[in-house]
C-alpha cells in the first residue's frame, strides 16, 4: 500500500472497501466503518454479503461480483444493513482489483443516498396520487399526448367518455377522436401547433366515441414544456356537453319560437331597449305600428316616439325610471309614426333582468288603440245619430200623434156637426114634401124657416172649421207687434159687440212689443175677449186685458167677471166644436178657444183657464217658451 | 110585452119632437122625460130619485155635458152605475162607437136618416134592448 493512497481513503467521506477475490473484506476506511456501524476488525474477514439485507443471499453477491468482473464495473442501487440491523438505501460500485491480470480482489465504493431516495420516494407518491387521482376522475376524459400528438396515457373517465380501454388506445394518434370532416381540414394537427403557440386550445365541438357516435366536446388541450423549455407533449382533458348541449338547442328552439312569434305578431309593436332606452330590437308589429324598418330603428332612442311636448317633460326619462323602480309603467298616450302621423297608444314597459338579476334592459309593448278609439268614436257617433233620430222620430210621433188626433178630430166633426143641419135640411125637406102630399099648408113656413137656420149654422161650422184648418197650412210669420197696436186692433174689430154689451175693456201693459204672427195673435186675443164678453150673467162686463214680462217671458190674461168654468170642464174648453153651454143661453159653434188654442201652440206657448163659477174667467197664455224657462203657471 | 120605461137626451127640439112621436106611435117604451144635455139629466134624476128609468137613450154631441160625459159620471156613480145608457148619434164611424162602448155605453144606435123615419127605428131599439137583455 502506497501510505499517499492510504491517507487518502483515510481522510475521503465515502465508504471505501476493498474485497479479496472471493467477497471478503480487506479493507474498510473510516467512512465505511461509521457508514456500516461495525469496528475495523469487526469488517475484516467479513464477507462483503453481510451489509446485503439478506446476509445469506451469496447468490446476489456473486453475481455482483460476476457482473463487476465481467464488465470492469457494476453499480447497483439498494438496501444495505448497518451491523444493528438497520438499512439504509446505497449506490453501490464494485470496481475489480487486477495484479499481473488476474482477480486480485475487488474495490468497492458505498453511497448512502437514503436522502436522495427518499425525496424521490416522495416525489414519486406524490406523483403517484396524481396519477391515482386523474385516472380516478370519472366525468372527464384526462390523457397525455406525446409532442406528436400520440396518446400516451388513458384514465377511467376518458374509457367511459370515449369507450376505448387504455390498452386499445395508448400509442395511437389523438386524431382517431375527429370526425371526418375535421381531418380533412387538419383540424387535431392545428389545434397542437395553436397549443404549442399560445401554451393552450380549448374548444367545443363535436367527437367522435368508439362506437362511432358523437358527442358534443369541451375540450382543453394544454402543451407541456420541460425545464429546458422543450415541448414534451400535451395534457388533453375532454367534457361531455352532449347533455348540455340538448338543453341549451332545447332552450334556443325555444327561444327561436319565441322570437320567431314576437317578430310575427302583426298587432303588437313588441321590442326591446337597453338600459339606457336605445331599441335593440324590433318586431313586425312595430314595424307595422310606427312605421320604422328594423335597420332603420335598432340603435335609436325610444323616445323617438314621442310628440314634442312629451320630449320637453322628460316623459320618455320618467317612464323608463318607472318602469325600473315599479317593474312596470303602464300609459295610454298619443305616439309618432315615422310619417309623423299620431296614434292613440297603449304602451307598456317592463324592466328586464338577467338571470344574476343585472337590469339589462326594457321590453315595451305597444298597441295602436287607434283603431279601437276610432270605433269608440265612430259607435258614440252612431250612438248620437240614433239619439237625434230617435229624438226625431220621438217628435214625428208627437205630431202624428196631433195629426191622428186632428182627424179624429175632423171625423167627428164631419160625422156629427156637418151632419146634423144637413140631416135636419133633410128631414125638414121631407116633411114639407110629406105636408104638401096631403094638402096641408099650415107649417111649411115653419119648416122652411127651420131649414134655412140649419142650412146658415152648417155654412157658419164651414166656415169656422176652414179658418181652424188654414191655422195649420200657414207658417207662423213672426214680427215685431207692439202690444198698444195689437189691442187697439181688437178693440177695432169688437167696437160693435163691446158697445152693445156696455162692457168695459181694460188694458195694463207693461210690454212695449212682442214677437209673433200679428194676424194670429190678434185673433187670439179677439176670440178671448168675445168670450169675455159672450158668458156673462148682467149687463155690465168687466174685461181686463194684461200683458207683462216675468223672466224675459211674455205673459197674456184675458180677465173677466162672467159666469166662470166648472174645475171639471177646463180641459173641455179647448175642444173643437164643444159647447159647454146650450146655443139658446150662449150662441156660438165651439170653435173660438179650440182656434186659441192652435194659436198659442203655434207659437210654442201654453194657455190656460182660471176660473171660479158665478165670479169670473181669466184666461192666461204665453208665447216662445222653448226660448226662455218655462214660467209657473200661477 | 114589456114597455121599457126610458128617459131621452137631445138637445135638438126639432128631433125631441119626432122623436117623442116615433117612440109614442109604437107604445113600446114609456118616456118618463126628455132633457136637452147630461146636466139636465143629472137634475132630472137627482129630483126623481123614486123613479129611475130603465134605460137612457142620449145623443152624444150636445152642449154642456155630452154622451161621453153621461156615460163616465153614470159609471162612476154607485147609485146610477147599474142603469144602462144608450148612445144615439148621426155618426156611423166605427172609431165612435168604439169609444163610447169602451167607455161603458151598453150600446150605440146609429139615428135614421130624417126625423120622419123614428117608428122603425124604435122598433129595431126595442129588439136590441130584449136580444141583448140590455134591462134586467
Amino acid at each position: 500500500m502506497i501510505p499517499n493512497y492510504q491517507l487518502l481513503f483515510e481522510t475521503l467521506g465515502e465508504a471505501i472497501l476493498t474485497l479479496d477475490r472471493d467477497g471478503f473484506i480487506l479493507y474498510a476506511n473510516p467512512a465505511a466503518i461509521q457508514l456500516t456501524g461495525y469496528s475495523i476488525e469487526e469488517l475484516v474477514n467479513l464477507p462483503f454479503r453481510k451489509l446485503y439485507p439478506d446476509d445469506e443471499d451469496i447468490v446476489k453477491a456473486e453475481y455482483e461480483l460476476d457482473l463487476a468482473q465481467k464488465h470492469g464495473r457494476f453499480i447497483v442501487e439498494g438496501w444495505r444493513r448497518r451491523k444493528d440491523g438497520s438499512q439504509f438505501w446505497s449506490e453501490l460500485t464494485l470496481s475489480p482489483i487486477r495484479q499481473r491480470n488476474e482477480l486480485a480482489g475487488f474495490s468497492c465504493l458505498l453511497r448512502n443516498i437514503s436522502e436522495k431516495k427518499t425525496h424521490e420516494l416522495n416525489l414519486r407518491k406524490s406523483e403517484e396520487r396524481f396519477r391515482l387521482m386523474v385516472e380516478a376522475v370519472r366525468d372527464y376524459a384526462i390523457f397525455m399526448l406525446d409532442p406528436t400528438g400520440h396518446i400516451m396515457s388513458w384514465n377511467d373517465g376518458a374509457r367511459r367518455l370515449k369507450g376505448y380501454r387504455a390498452d386499445e388506445v395508448i400509442g395511437k394518434h389523438f386524431s382517431i377522436f375527429y370526425t371526418t370532416d375535421d381531418l380533412e381540414t387538419e383540424k387535431p394537427r392545428r389545434e397542437l401547433e395553436i397549443a404549442v403557440a399560445t401554451g393552450k386550445y380549448e374548444e367545443e365541438g363535436w367527437r367522435i366515441r368508439k362506437n362511432g357516435s358523437l358527442f358534443w366536446a369541451n375540450i382543453l388541450l394544454t402543451a407541456l414544456f420541460n425545464e429546458q423549455n422543450q415541448l414534451i407533449g400535451f395534457s388533453k382533458v375532454t367534457r361531455d356537453l352532449t347533455e348540455r348541449r340538448d338543453n341549451e338547442e332545447v332552450l334556443r328552439q325555444s327561444e327561436e319560437r319565441y322570437r320567431a312569434l314576437v317578430e310575427q305578431l302583426n298587432d303588437y309593436g313588441i321590442f326591446m331597449l337597453d338600459e339606457k332606452g336605445r331599441i335593440v330590437s324590433w318586431n313586425e308589429g312595430a314595424r307595422r305600428i310606427n312605421g320604422y324598418t328594423a335597420e332603420e330603428i335598432i340603435g335609436k332612442y325610444f323616445s323617438i316616439f314621442y310628440p314634442e311636448e312629451d320630449l320637453i317633460s322628460g316623459k320618455p326619462a320618467m317612464e323608463l325610471k318607472v318602469a325600473r323602480a315599479q317593474g312596470k309603467y303602464e300609459e295610454e298616450g298619443w305616439r309618432l309614426r315615422k310619417d309623423g302621423t299620431r296614434f292613440w297608444a297603449s304602451v307598456v314597459i317592463t324592466a328586464v333582468y338577467s338571470n344574476k338579476g343585472n337590469h339589462i334592459g326594457f321590453s315595451k309593448v305597444t298597441r295602436d288603440l287607434s283603431e279601437r278609439k276610432e270605433a269608440e268614436r265612430a259607435l258614440k257617433l252612431s250612438f248620437e245619430r240614433y239619439r237625434q233620430l230617435a229624438s226625431e222620430l220621438k217628435e214625428a210621433n208627437t205630431e202624428l200623434q196631433y195629426a191622428n188626433q186632428e182627424l179624429e178630430q175632423f171625423t167627428s166633426i164631419v160625422s156629427h156637426d156637418l151632419q146634423e143641419p144637413i140631416r135636419t135640411i133633410k128631414s125638414f125637406l121631407q116633411l114639407i114634401e110629406l105636408k104638401l102630399n096631403q094638402g096641408q099648408h099650415d107649417d111649411l113656413k115653419t119648416y122652411i124657416n127651420k131649414s134655412i137656420n140649419a142650412a146658415n149654422r152648417m155654412r157658419e161650422l164651414i166656415h169656422n172649421l176652414l179658418h181652424y184648418s188654414q191655422l195649420n197650412k200657414n207658417d207662423v210669420v213672426v214680427e215685431k207687434i207692439v202690444v198698444g197696436d195689437l189691442v187697439n186692433e181688437v178693440m177695432q174689430n169688437l167696437k160693435t159687440a163691446i158697445d152693445a154689451s156696455r162692457a168695459e175693456v181694460r188694458i195694463e201693459s207693461d210690454v212695449e212689443q212682442i214677437e209673433g204672427d200679428r194676424v194670429q195673435i190678434v185673433q187670439l186675443i179677439q176670440n178671448l175677449v168675445s168670450n169675455a164678453l159672450k158668458f156673462t150673467k148682467d149687463n155690465n162686463p168687466q174685461v181686463v186685458i194684461r200683458c207683462s214680462r216675468e223672466n224675459g217671458q211674455v205673459k197674456f190674461s184675458v180677465a173677466d167677471n162672467g159666469i166662470g168654468i166648472a174645475s171639471g170642464d177646463m180641459e173641455k174648453v179647448f175642444e173643437i166644436f164643444r159647447r159647454l153651454h146650450t146655443a139658446k143661453d150662449y150662441p156660438g159653434t165651439g170653435i173660438g178657444l179650440a182656434i186659441c188654442k192652435k194659436i198659442v201652440d203655434r207659437h210654442r206657448g201654453r194657455i190656460w183657464p182660471e176660473s171660479e163659477p158665478g165670479k169670473g174667467t181669466t184666461f192666461y197664455f204665453t208665447l216662445n217658451e222653448d226660448e226662455t224657462t218655462s214660467l209657473p203657471r200661477k | 110585452m114589456k114597455t121599457y120605461k126610458i128617459i131621452v137626451v137631445e138637445n135638438d127640439e126639432d128631433e125631441q119632437f119626432f122623436m117623442k112621436e116615433g117612440f109614442d106611435s109604437t107604445g113600446l117604451f114609456e118616456i118618463i122625460t126628455m132633457v136637452k144635455s147630461g146636466d139636465e139629466l143629472f137634475e132630472w134624476l137627482e129630483a126623481n130619485m123614486d123613479s129611475q128609468p130603465d134605460l137612457i137613450l142620449s145623443d152624444l154631441n150636445m152642449p154642456g155635458k155630452n154622451g161621453y160625459d153621461i156615460i163616465d159620471e153614470m159609471k162612476a156613480s154607485p147609485v146610477y152605475a147599474a142603469i144602462p145608457v144608450v148612445i144615439t148619434s148621426t155618426s156611423s164611424t166605427p172609431t165612435i162607437i168604439a169609444k163610447c162602448l169602451t167607455r161603458g155605453a151598453a150600446d150605440y144606435v146609429v139615428k135614421p136618416e130624417t126625423f120622419i123615419e123614428y117608428v122603425p127605428y124604435v122598433q129595431g131599439l126595442y129588439q136590441r134592448i130584449t136580444d141583448k137583455k140590455l134591462v134586467k
